[in-house]
């Protein structure tokens, strides 16, 4: 009951006109830092810190979570519409979310990744209320061998996102694990396959890699055959169909609760849970075909997963003080500066205006909703330009993108490498998203294994004997049996062929 | 089409093998487990034999009726040539000449190249890409893109 | 003829230099920092450049390369003309590891900068858990004696100063072993730390300022000679016996070689005025980073001093067995 109160006059604390205001504020300088290019969360909410100098330490932290969630969004949106992703957790809407608007229905897409995002954010701001303190500490127990088990069980996954061809899409994972050795080894921390380039220490620049498979591949197909028809969005087309929404429910239920745990395990990322979502959607669908082809399923389930991964991660910073992720850790330096120490004691010493800062992640959630509907027809109205000026401005986009995430011109030519090799691969219809999923599980991968086994100076007995990890690769086992048994069948009806 | 896979397969069966040699160089295994090489090394053997299983796999495909030519025709080509090459030489100038340069270049040229022919639109646009950018990005988001050698 | 031409050439190139020096700068400088944006020498450079920006008159702008620990920033840093309008951040003993270990194929080298003023010093940190049973350091090298290579001690990063550190503690103490566990930064330390998958942490007084506030967990000793501001009642590992036992991580400003020492003292004078500055002291203090001002050939020795130091524990961590 005491829980509730407090949240109740944290709400009422949240609505003050003032406070209002700089949600208002936030929500929009968030969507922008999400389009613009190169100013991902992180970079944005550091940069826009000593604008919340002057304000009270509520109203601060109020806009720059505002500008988190906002950031969230505003990626979505070029993902969408020019299919670059304008930071890295929109990766995967990419795939479904760009077809949809070349089919016309650009909009419905924007707004299903809205009201995803919405109920994604608004139920995990609740489980927030409900489970906190207790579930973040059980979070902690989450160590480096657990989280070892759930990248493989993540990489066993990967049997889901295979096209046409399963063979293609292991050896296209393959190729993305081997990508993502490049860099210094955990193990001596030496670089591996760098041919002595600095640049290449921390191995291929993920973003760079990304805009230049999605964005260059896609304007070089653009330049092929540029498409001579206007594609045209009509307002009313903005809210998804009856059809649309009864296939986008499923995945934003389980997309909120996918996004909602995996927020609670510090340095999961945001991206593996969009991954994990877009995943189990193709494989729990009954037609699995339309992924990749403008399914809203993929765009529902992972948007819902992000914005629930949001919101959730501000739990072990809110009760343990540890930031789960780089833009957490900024947002944590905001709290510092601002005077509160992130941690236990901030719910006892100023719980109101904790939970004022948690009421307002609601209020920032209703707020960019009502901020971003009537908002999709306008953006989608950039599908209407000229192919000439699309290509240009998204070429700009990515360049600076590219550029300034470390003022590298180094980053350009990765892009611009990936750029032609996506396009080749689009032509083919080689399968891409495996291995984005293999060069983000690759280094993570290496690393825990290398971490469990320092901690138990080379014993493999750590997978074993913890229950969680044990429980994992079992599961990882059964993918794995399940995917073997799915694919004999074909082989002894192509060998009796012969 | 069938081609182009068997091409490509052939391409990543030749990276493989280069790794496969490449991490071989490296330690195996180290006091603790896997070395250095370990993943690569075994990583680069899967991808080896899964390269060579998709060009059997792909050469017992029937051949698509009419195959859907890959190669783009010559207008095709120079458009998707000119992007390249534009794209890669604001890579080569963007640091000696600056932003503002490197975006008016890439813009003026870029455009006119993928067919667009009205000035009205074409100046403003290359004006807004070039110095609008920089002013917005530079001194409003303090994102620091490069100045060149002549002071812009 | 040849003398008088030579002599007006020489004076006219050091009546150029001086014309510079007065007329420094004309330009907005670029204060590159080799990290991210958001990590802690960026906050304290944007703190910094932004009081800076007003004394000396000119923009100074924060330009963040990251990479490779560091060393994309500090290889581009020591290409850059030594005309003052390109300095940046270096990180001791950080920048000094990256030259120290030949795998890396640094470029650079130790005197490859002109350093022109330090920022902070953040001194290094041995830390537990709030319910660890460990309550001073001699508890825990007690425990470490009597179980060698079994408690497990996280660092930040491989060749970290944090890394470094241990080290320092191994040889004072003979007889202590950790088990080492390489940990990716600060907040990776704090997790695994609390979730008792590690023993003891070593890292530096910023990290953990807030933490030891909230009581979540415990410092045990600092590495330093004299105590920490922001930790007046923990020990120093000089009064619990242990004086070679220092460590830090210290963030100052650097040009490439060969600048105009008049514009190195221009720059100096600057930013010691600007760190000097309330404001700056606040917002340090705020953000738990101690402010450390040290210019000319203090800072030099300073530089020199922690190359030494950082090449014998580099050399030893690169051979030490891992079990």
């Amino acid at each position: 009951m005491d829980t509730l109160d407090h949240l109740l006059a944290g709400l009422a604390a949240a609505m003050s006109l003032q406070n209002l205001l700089f949600a208002l504020a936030g929500c929009i300088l968030g969507t922008l830092v999400g389009v613009l290019p190169g100013v991902g969360p992180a970079a944005g909410t550091a940069i826009l810190i000593p604008l919340t100098f002057k304000l009270d330490p509520a109203g601060a932290i109020i806009m720059l979570s505002a500008i988190y969630y906002g950031a969230m969004y505003g990626g979505t949106i070029t993902s969408v519409l020019l299919n670059v992703p304008g930071e890295a957790a929109s990766v995967i809407t990419c795939i479904d979310g760009f077809q949809m608007a070349r089919q016309g229905r650009g909009g419905a897409a924007l707004g299903i990744a809205a009201i995803g995002s919405f109920i994604g954010g608004t139920i995990a701001v609740l489980a927030l209320v409900v489970v906190a303190a207790p579930l973040a500490a059980l979070a902690l127990k989450f160590g480096p061998p657990e989280f070892f088990a759930l990248m493989l069980f993540g990489l066993c996954l990967v049997t889901g996102l295979a096209g046409r061809s399963l063979i293609a899409g292991i050896l296209m994972t393959t190729i993305g694990l081997l990508i993502s050795l490049i860099g210094i080894d955990p193990v001596r921390g030496a670089p591996r396959f760098t041919f002595g380039m600095p640049e290449l220490y921390d191995g291929l620049g993920f973003i760079p890699v990304v805009m230049g498979l999605f964005g260059v591949g896609e304007i070089l197909a653009t330049a092929e055959k540029p498409y001579r028809e206007i594609i045209k969005t009509n307002l009313k087309d903005v809210l998804p169909t009856g059809a649309e929404w009864k296939a986008s429910v499923g995945p934003i239920i389980r997309g909120t609760g996918l996004g909602f745990f995996l927020g609670l395990i510090p340095g999961v990322g945001a991206i593996i849970p969009t991954f994990m979502s877009y995943i189990m959607e193709k494989r729990i669908s009954k037609t699995p075909e339309r992924f990749g082809n403008g399914a809203i399923e993929g765009v529902a389930g992972p948007e819902t997963a992000n914005n629930s991964y949001a919101n959730a991660s501000m739990l072990p910073l809110l009760t343990l003080g540890i930031p789960s992720s780089p833009t957490i850790a900024v947002l944590m330096g905001a709290f510092i500066i601002n005077g509160l120490t992130p941690g236990p004691f901030l719910f006892a010493e100023k719980p109101l205006l904790v939970w004022t800062i948690i009421a307002s992640f609601f209020v920032g959630n209703v707020m960019l909703l009502i901020l971003n509907l009537p908002l999709v027809g306008l953006w989608a109205k950039i599908l209407e330009v000229p192919y000439q000026y699309v290509c240009v401005g998204t070429l700009l986009f990515c360049l600076i993108g590219a550029y300034s995430i470390n003022s590298s011109v180094f980053d350009i030519w990765v892009m611009l490498g990936f750029g032609v090799i996506g396009y080749l691969l689009r032509k083919l219809d080689f399968p891409l998203a495996p291995a984005i999923l293999g060069l983000i599980l690759g280094p993570q991968l290496e690393k825990s294994l290398r971490t469990s086994l320092e901690m138990s100076a080379g014993s493999f007995w750590i997978f074993i004997n913890r229950p969680i990890t044990l429980v994992l690769l079992v599961l990882s086992a059964v993918v794995l049996a399940v995917a073997a048994l799915n694919l004999a069948p074909n082989q002894i009806r192509e060998a009796s062929d012969d | 089409m069938k081609r182009g896979w068997i091409v490509a397969s052939l391409v990543l069966l030749g990276l493989c093998g280069l790794t496969v040699w490449q991490s071989a160089l490296l330690p195996q295994i180290d006091d603790l487990g896997p070395g250095p090489g370990f993943f690569p090394l075994w990583l680069a053997l899967l991808g080896l034999v899964l390269s060579a299983l998709l060009i059997v796999e792909t050469a017992r495909m029937p051949a698509a009726p009419a195959a859907e030519t890959l190669i783009p025709d010559k207008a095709a080509t120079f458009r998707i040539l000119a992007v390249i090459v534009m794209l890669a030489a604001s890579a080569a100038v963007l640091e000696p000449l600056g932003w503002r340069l490197t975006a008016l270049l890439l813009t003026a040229i870029l455009l006119p190249a993928l067919g667009a022919r009205s000035l009205l639109v074409i100046v403003p646009f290359c004006l807004a890409a070039s110095f609008g950018v920089f002013h917005v990005f530079y001194y409003w988001l303090k994102v620091p893109l490069p100045i060149g050698t002549f002071g812009i | 003829m040849l003398r008088t031409a030579l002599g007006a050439a020489v004076g006219l190139a050091l009546s150029a230099s001086m014309a510079l020096a007065q007329a420094f700068p004309d330009k907005a400088i670029n204060l590159m920092v080799a990290y991210p944006p958001g990590g802690s020498t960026d906050i304290g450079a944007r703190i910094v450049a932004g009081i800076a920006e007003k004394i000396i008159g000119q923009p100074i702008v924060v330009v963040n390369k990251g990479g490779a620990g560091g060393q994309v920033g500090w290889t581009d840093l020591t290409r850059q003309k030594p005309d003052g309008y390109n300095i940046g951040f270096v990180n001791l003993p950080a920048t000094n590891t990256v030259i120290l270990d030949k795998d890396r194929q640094a470029i650079f080298d130790e005197n490859s900068f002109t350093p022109i003023i330090n920022q902070v010093l953040d001194p290094g940190v041995v830390w537990v858990a709030a319910n660890s049973p460990f309550k001073t350091l001699k508890d825990l090298v007690t425990a470490a004696k009597a179980k060698p290579g079994e408690l497990k001690a996280a660092t930040t990063g491989i060749l970290s100063d944090d890394h470094l550190a241990i080290l320092m503690l191994e040889e004072a103490e003979p007889g202590v072993k950790f088990r080492l566990v390489h940990l990716v930064g600060g907040a990776a330390q704090m997790k695994e730390t609390l979730g008792g998958n590690v023993d003891v942490s070593f890292d530096n007084v910023g990290s953990i300022v807030t933490q030891v506030k909230a009581g979540q967990v415990r410092a045990l000793a600092v590495m330093d000679d004299v105590r920490s501001k922001f930790f007046p009642d923990v020990p120093t590992t000089k009064e619990l016996g242990y004086p070679k036992v220092i460590s830090s991580s210290t963030r100052g400003i650097a040009g490439p070689k060969g600048m105009d020492p008049k514009v190195v003292a221009k720059l100096a004078e600057t930013f010691k005025k600007a760190m000097e500055d309330p404001e700056h002291q606040k917002k340090m203090d705020d953000v738990g980073l101690a402010v450390k001002i040290m210019t000319g050939d203090e800072y030099k020795k300073y530089f020199a001093d922690i190359h030494a130091q950082a090449k014998k524990y580099t050399e030893w961590a690169k051979a030490r067995p891992q079990k």
